[in-house]
């Protein structure tokens, strides 16, 4: 019996360090990319000098964040997200962040999405163009002052966020509802301000509906 | 020894007190404004940060134009910034950061705000 057990504990480990998500993590840490990102959470910044201090964002909730199809693709082409350059007000984002092979960024995505929070309950939100989420994001709140967002009006937005511009292919829909419900969880410090206990979750869906459709 | 040790545990108190109620010092105050504040209304306060483009709905506020300053009050400046534009019949686009700065950095940027405007306000 024991010698049953240690073999099929044996089994499981092999399988284990030889399936795909252990490979991705490899290849992350080869490529140096955890010089940038970091991986493991909770969120460590307490301050804003903590915040300034990364080169790159946090991706210890990446799976709850990204879609996987959208991430395979831009690991392999990766057009920036930012205007600018991260953590700068005044620099442009050069565009420079390394490309990976297909083969590499389907490992490093497999890892990626083995990262996820619990603070995202998955098939809660569903994209969809509502009035009331389009009313909060461009008039109410000041969301179109900060981030990049389509459509036909001469105002497309700031540059100081990230471009949200594609952001339905981008973003997890459930993620952005709980980015902007908990979002100290995720972000401690940022120069997005907090809108728990301003806007109500009810509206807090809407706009993350509304953000969730953006071709 | 009995004495000296709650000596030092009021010391120890007051100072947490203070550094709970005191406004953040000059630099750290710098870095609130240029981290929320500045990717509106620029670095140097000028109305002129990264967001503000031809087409951005709204002027950013300039703080270094001491006669449009002048006509603000400290409460004013604090208001807007703790509850946002439209809490004084302003854009939107000025967001409600009382969820997100302290109060007492909130009372570091107006004193911020009036050391760019080189101004006093309404009422001081």
């Amino acid at each position: 019996m024991k010698r049953l057990t240690s073999a099929l504990l044996g089994s499981a480990l092999l399988m284990l360090a030889a399936s795909p998500v252990h490979a991705g993590e490899k290849i992350f840490t080869a490529k140096k990319c955890n010089a940038c990102h970091y991986t493991q959470g909770p969120a460590r910044e307490k301050s804003i000098a903590d915040q300034l201090a990364k080169k790159g964002p946090e991706l210890w909730y990446a799976g709850s964040k990204f879609q996987q199809k959208w991430l395979q693709a831009w690991l392999q082409d990766p057009k920036p997200i930012r205007s600018l350059k991260y953590n700068s007000l005044t620099v442009n984002n050069p565009g420079n962040h390394p490309k990976l092979a297909a083969a590499d960024a389907k490992s490093v995505t497999d890892f990626l999405m083995t990262l996820t929070s619990k603070s995202v309950k998955s098939g809660f939100i569903k994209p969809k163009k509502n009035p009331k989420g389009r009313l909060i994001f461009v008039k109410k709140m000041p969301c179109s002052g900060c981030h990049a967002f389509p459509g036909k009006k001469k105002f497309k937005g700031g540059r100081s966020g990230p471009s949200l511009v594609g952001a339905g292919k981008r973003l997890n829909p459930d993620w952005i509802f709980a980015y902007l419900k908990d979002t100290k969880e995720f972000k401690p410090v940022r120069s997005m301000p907090v809108f728990k206990g301003l806007l109500s979750e009810k509206n807090m869906k809407k706009v993350a509906q509304y953000v969730a459709s953006f071709k | 020894m009995k004495m000296s040790k709650s000596i030092i545990y009021t010391a120890l108190l007051c100072a947490f007190s203070l550094a709970l109620s005191t406004p953040a010092p000059a630099a750290e105050v710098e870095q609130v404004f240029n981290f929320y504040c500045a990717q509106c209304h620029g670095l140097e306060g000028k109305g002129d940060g990264p967001n503000v483009s031809k087409t951005f709905p709204v002027d950013p506020r300039n703080f270094t134009k001491a006669k449009e300053m002048e006509k603000l009050s400290d409460a004013d400046m604090k208001n807007v910034i703790m509850d946002g534009g439209p809490s004084a019949s302003k854009s939107p686009m000025m967001p409600p950061w009382s969820k997100t700065i302290s109060e007492a950095d909130a009372d570091a940027l107006v004193k911020y705000l009036r050391k760019l405007c080189n101004c006093k306000g309404k009422g001081s």
